[in-house]
């Protein structure tokens, strides 16, 4: 019987109130993100599901922008 | 008159050229009756991924306030101008001012050697309250 002890999940951005989630704030975005470049279902992180929407157009926009990468195998 | 919030990328070999296209843009939408509200020059930037063979590009930030045929005058130049090879306009409800995330980010880095004693102590204090917390914590969740 192996129970993993698994930490309560919560929505970062409800408890601390955030209006809108910037594309600009690459290191709250980086958080959301896999090592391969993917966005991080809420049903892992706990996002609720306003601030996942914002936060999906938040790192589609960032990797338009080149802040961050669409995947880890970019041509370097 | 509506507020835009406008990201462009320019190519590292024309970064010279950054004033004085910034200047122009500026006064492309002052002519026009609109308003530059906050105006960052993120500097030379590494890119996520190589766009064209490149690897870094010069970041301008721009929150302006202008009417429609200044916009789409501005997105036209951003189109036909060889030396933008990115940008990105955000339609926003009202005026920002304030620092973005990039611009505080290397502010701060600018002045992490001046501050790097005081926030040292701190770091050696920290990790023992977090692993006390964390252990209570797994406790409550096994019961």
């Amino acid at each position: 019987m192996s129970r993993f002890l698994r930490r309560r999940k919560f929505c970062r951005f409800t408890a601390e109130g955030v209006k809108e989630i910037d594309y600009k704030d690459i290191d709250t975005l980086k958080g959301y993100i896999t090592e391969t470049g993917k966005i991080v279902p809420s049903r892992i992180t706990g996002t609720k599901a306003r601030y996942q929407r914002q936060l999906a157009t938040a790192i589609k926009r960032a990797r338009y922008l080149a802040l961050l990468p669409y995947t880890d195998n970019h041509n370097e | 008159m509506r507020h835009y919030e406008i990201v462009f990328l320019v190519h590292p070999d024309q970064s010279e050229q950054v004033p004085g296209m910034v200047e122009r843009y500026s006064s492309l939408i002052t002519s026009g009756g609109g308003q530059v509200h906050r105006l960052e020059d993120w500097g030379r930037r590494h890119l996520a991924y190589p766009i064209n063979k490149i690897h870094k590009a010069h970041y301008i930030l721009m929150n302006i306030e202008c009417s429609n045929e200044v916009l789409e005058e501005l997105s036209h130049n951003f189109r036909f101008n060889d030396a933008i090879i990115r940008d990105l306009v955000v339609r926003r409800k009202d005026a920002v001012t304030e620092d973005s995330p990039i611009k505080t980010a290397q502010s701060r880095e600018d002045r992490r050697p001046a501050r790097q004693e005081a926030p040292k102590q701190e770091a050696e204090k920290a990790p023992a309250g977090d692993a006390a917390e964390a252990s209570s914590d797994d406790k409550a969740s096994e019961e």
